[in-house]
């Protein structure tokens, strides 16, 4: 009997009428967790003896999951993929973590990212490559690859993940699954890894979105370590859920998804941009009116720059308690500098080095005004147009990138400045606002699925979530697990 | 000097007294242990976040009230980022863009005349982790780092050490006034920084800028600022003004001097930028209106009021507002009836000389205004005599017994007029002759009678009435 | 030429990074691009009065923490990841001046 394949509603149901026990789901999901990290690679640490927690009312009780390795886990190695931290054991629980272990979920292992959450690939882990579950020879995009990789081929029905950029929302389109990052703040970082601290954000990747708002139900609320979060215990997502959406309006950015707008598209960008148009349609007959709407392409254009600015910058700072001194491994060196070097050169992958070297170029004393002040107003810019349309509409539909998941031998995670990169980097909205925004799978180009995104206003976590429900029902693609394809 | 005048202006850092740290829940208190005040954060572990102090904000924004500085409309914080082995964030946390004041103002005393001292900012920031240097290794304790530090900016309005000294005394002082902070040099709790140019006597323009960091006494301070202007003065003497470089210096304590560390151009290039964890935290009109009621009165203020109102003297004055505790127990004496000029003669006279020699603190000192009063209200009424007050003073503090245990009924002197008046006309009635001899001249009788009234009252009698009483009976 | 290999060895050293030829390379080959993507963001124009967006939640209200402490962390668990220590300090070569 296989269960791991199941919904956390379904799983729930089982346990509680004793069909199946924790210990049942723990071992199945271990023994997965050990063929999906021959396949994909997907985990820093499987957990020798997960605690097993009985089974009580709570939807979470008994339920195995995987935690994204930039979270702190107390006495279990927490590395961020990075080789910093390579032996990295914490003393502390990250919040997120501990509210789903008072929920009595089991986790199970700590899956790969990239570096410290600083990559789109799933390429830069120190433990080498995550790969798609649906084609081993395809990337899972990051940085929440393990995550996106295990919950796809079945591992467990929720892994939780971190998103600056898009790192939930890209890899669960490319693996076929649901990924939620819900408003900024309504889930404590305290214990994430920080990558860049006003656009991370905590969240979950799951198969089903009802399962995504159980997991964040769990894992929100106001914490008095992180005095960005809030108090969002009059929210019940789950029970919110009620998949009436009759007279909901949404828009997509018709510049960037019509393709008028693009010169010589290749077959595989057109079948994505019609899957996103049939999409649109089934939504339109729930009753759902979606316009399509022009924003100012100078606006739009910037987007991804605003991110390399801002990210970069932060991580600059974010990571300078990496040295080696207080933990991680001690580098070599005549004095204190060279030895705090030696830790930094040694332990940070080319990739985010060169994420680095941006930021500290971008907040020189002679630069900053002009890149990052400037970056941190278009960031204003961009945010103030999206509350303007959210005053008309419930949301913003779009497609996630551009196609399907590259493959990992052609790489595209270098900054390029190509025409479709705002439609490839778009979901960074959802970070500049700190807006709740979902990725769904909704169909499939060459047996790869691809994804959907809706993102809303800060605080409608519930219509955004109740939206992506009602459109998951009209589709077939609800929990589904990778088939791996060879192609 | 003469024909230069020099510009000072100085950054005062000063540790705040709260329960926890600024941005940690760890204890904020001095520990012999190392690393025994530390919580997460402090020692940056990854995936921590700061979270402000509430007390911290309030003593700061009272500080800021007290300089006449402007304060935000909406506080937040920046990180300054560089790498130092006692800074484990790789980045410290403080207030560039918007401290919690600017542009204040405040007039101190340098000897006798008034002083208007310019404020740049101030601003609130956390120490950093504590370093101890041996022979190969140095250790890092991180007990320090977190510590709610106060940074005040000046104006470059200083002209001379003295003004410079005056200012940080008087800060030092308003810090223990206001409770914000105890202010003490000896455990390292304020640190100032001092910047020091001169220029031609009738020149507009500043010059070169010399500066000084991490001074830790104020007699260092004006060594420092000493040694600097003559070093300056000497190299403008020669021609030789260019070797003046804007660079930072540190004071040596052994030699008297001031020895490079780096010039301007090696200056770090902080990188600030605002503290995403922290969001805006708006200061409403309420909140202020709140905190500037727990402003006490400053010393100034106090000095007049007990030169004006009390009437003490200037001198008296003065020695009284140095201490934020001699003034308290001053008025804490009054408050409870003891006469103005009564108490400040047993704080100057007795009890400050007695805690100079014990080297005890005010507030460790036995005698509380309350236990003094058993002995100033006997004063009062007479019935003990000053030197019967001194000795009790003397003894109550020897014995750490309250006064009145020594005052009793064997011992207080006879102020009962009436008891007087019938003890005298006893003893006038049996020594007629010498009543006559008294009027007839022999006017030094007069001490035989007052010697026969103590020896008929074993002493106790009171000198003073007892003289009153006679003469009107005599004379 | 605006970037220079130097630059970017001085960019990566003042985060305490030291980079290959290798590395040096790729920072240099996209620099030029980084800096083209980077004035779109200068293309959008009177951007002068706008303030900057420094947090991610505008009107945010919240609470200070009030003063009350909490227990240090025991010593074991502050140094179980150190590398060097000495007692209850963690121990780093001799920091000069």
């Amino acid at each position: 009997m296989m269960y791991m394949n199941k919904t956390i509603e379904e799983l729930h149901d089982l346990l509680i009428n004793d069909k199946v026990t924790p210990e049942e789901l723990v071992d199945e999901s271990l023994k997965l967790s050990k063929e999906v990290q021959d396949k994909c690679n997907a985990f820093v640490t499987i957990i020798d003896k997960p605690k097993i927690m009985p089974v009580s009312e709570n939807m979470l009780s008994g339920i195995p999951f995987g935690i994204k390795d930039n979270y702190s886990t107390e006495g279990i190695l927490s590395t961020g993929s990075s080789n910093t931290l390579k032996d990295y054991v914490p003393f502390y629980t990250a919040t997120a973590v501990q509210n789903l272990e008072k929920c009595g979920a089991i986790a199970i292992n700590k899956t790969a990212l990239d570096e410290f959450g600083m990559g789109g690939t799933g390429t830069t882990c120190h433990t080498g490559t995550v790969r798609n579950p649906w084609n081993l020879k395809r990337m899972c995009a990051g940085s929440s690859s393990g995550s996106a990789a295990a919950v796809a081929a079945g591992v467990y029905p929720f892994a939780l993940g971190s998103d600056t950029g898009d790192s939930i929302r890209k890899p669960a389109a490319y693996c076929g699954i649901v990924g939620y990052k819900p408003t900024y703040g309504m889930i404590s970082r305290y214990g994430l890894f920080p990558f860049a601290s006003s656009l991370d954000h905590c969240g979950c990747l799951t198969r089903s979105v009802k399962d995504a708002a159980i997991v964040v139900d769990a894992m929100k609320g106001i914490d008095k370590n992180d005095q960005t979060s809030w108090d969002s215990s009059n929210m019940h997502l789950y029970e919110s859920i009620d998949g009436k959406v009759k007279g909901k309006k949404l828009f997509y950015i018709k510049n960037v998804v019509d393709l008028d707008y693009y010169q010589n598209p290749t077959d595989e960008f057109v079948s994505h941009i019609n899957n996103f148009h049939k999409t649109i349609e089934i939504l339109e007959k729930c009753g759902v009116t979606v316009e399509g709407i022009e924003i100012d392409r100078n606006l739009l254009n910037a987007i991804p720059s605003v991110y390399v600015c801002l990210s970069c910058a932060e991580a600059t700072s974010n990571m300078s308690n990496l040295t080696g001194i207080i933990f991680g491994p001690r580098g070599n060196g005549e004095n204190i500098n060279e030895m705090m070097k030696d830790h930094r050169t040694k332990g940070f992958s080319p990739l985010i080095k060169r994420r680095f070297v941006i930021g500290s170029y971008i907040l020189q004393k002679e630069n900053q005004e002009k890149y990052f002040v400037n970056a941190q107003r278009v960031r204003r810019l961009i945010v103030d147009k999206m509350k303007e349309l959210f005053k008309t509409y419930d949301g913003l539909i779009m497609p996630v990138g551009t196609g399907i998941a590259p493959f990992l031998d052609n790489p595209k995670d270098s900054v390029s400045n190509d025409d479709v990169s705002v439609l490839e980097e778009h979901l960074q909205i959802g970070n500049f606002g700190g807006f709740p925004s979902i990725t769904i799978p909704d169909g499939f180009i060459d047996d790869m699925p691809v994804g959907i995104n809706i993102t809303g206003n800060c605080y409608d976590d519930i219509n955004v979530l109740n939206i992506a429900y009602a459109l998951e029902r009209e589709m077939p693609y609800k929990n589904q697990i990778a088939k791996e394809v060879e192609k | 000097m003469g024909k230069y005048k020099a510009v000072i202006g100085l950054e005062m850092h000063c540790e705040l007294t709260s329960n926890t740290k600024v941005f940690s829940s760890a204890e904020n208190s001095y520990n012999d242990t190392p690393n025994a005040n530390v919580r997460p954060v402090d020692m940056a572990f990854p995936g921590t976040l700061p979270v402000v102090n509430v007390e911290c904000i309030r003593k700061a924004l009272l500080m800021s009230m007290v300089l006449n500085c402007t304060q935000p409309e909406y506080m937040y914080f920046d990180r300054k980022n560089y790498y130092y082995p006692d800074l484990p964030k790789g980045y410290q946390i403080t207030q560039m863009h918007a401290p919690v004041g600017v542009n204040g103002k405040i007039t101190i005393d340098v000897n006798g005349k008034d002083k208007k001292v310019l404020i740049h900012d101030i601003h609130l920031e956390e120490d950093s982790a504590s370093l101890d240097h041996y022979r190969d290794i140095s250790l890092i304790d991180y007990n320090r780092a977190g510590v709610p530090l106060l940074e005040l900016v000046t104006e470059p309005c200083f002209y001379s050490a003295e003004e410079a000294v005056a200012f940080l005394e008087y800060m030092r002082r308003i810090y223990q006034y206001c409770g914000v902070s105890e202010a003490d040099t000896k455990k390292g709790q304020i640190r100032c920084d001092v910047n020091v140019s001169i220029m031609n006597e009738d020149a507009t323009e500043l010059g070169t800028k010399v500066e000084m960091k991490n001074i830790n006494s104020f007699a260092n301070v004006y060594d420092a600022i000493n040694y600097e202007i003559k070093r300056q003065t000497e190299l403008k003497d020669a021609g030789r003004y260019d070797e003046v470089e804007q660079e930072t210096r540190r004071f040596d304590e052994e030699t008297g001097t001031t020895i490079r560390m780096r010039s301007k151009v090696d200056a770090i290039d902080y990188k600030y930028f605002v503290e995403p964890n922290i969001p805006k935290y708006k200061i409403t009109k309420e909140w202020l209106e709140k905190i500037k009621k727990d402003i006490p009165m400053l010393p100034r203020e106090r000095k007049e009021y007990y030169i004006n109102k009390l009437g003490l003297s200037e001198y008296d004055a003065n020695i009284i507002i140095k201490e934020k505790d001699y003034a308290d127990y001053f008025e804490e004496c009054v408050d409870i009836g003891i006469n103005p000029k009564t108490a400040a003669n047993y704080l100057i006279v007795q009890i400050i000389a007695y805690l100079n020699k014990e080297g005890i603190a005010l507030k460790d000192f036995y005698l509380t205004p309350k236990l003094l009063y058993q002995i100033t209200s006997e004063l009062d009424k007479s019935t003990i005599s000053s030197k019967q007050a001194k000795e009790i003073f003397n003894k109550a503090i020897m014995e750490g017994k309250e006064p009145k245990t020594y005052i009793t009924s064997e011992n207080v002197q006879i102020s009962d007029t009436d008891a007087l008046n019938s003890i005298i006309d006893n003893i006038l009635a049996n020594n007629e002759s010498q009543i006559e001899a008294y009027h007839n001249g022999k006017t030094n009788l007069f001490d035989y009678f007052v010697g026969q009234v103590m020896k008929e009252t074993k002493g106790k009698a009171n000198p003073t009435i007892v003289k009153d009483i006679l003469r009107k009976k005599l004379d | 030429m605006k970037f220079t290999k130097e630059l970017v060895d001085n960019l990566a050293d003042k985060l305490l990074i030291g980079l290959t030829e290798e590395e040096n390379k790729l920072v240099l080959d996209e620099f030029d691009i980084i800096d083209q993507n980077m004035e779109l963001i200068t293309k959008i124009p009177d951007i002068d009065d706008v303030e900057p967006m420094t947090h991610t939640l505008d009107d945010f209200e919240y609470e200070l923490r009030s003063d009350e402490k909490e227990e240090s962390i025991p010593i074991e668990k502050l140094l179980q990841n150190c590398k060097s220590h000495e007692g209850r300090e963690i121990e780093v070569p001799k920091i000069v001046g």
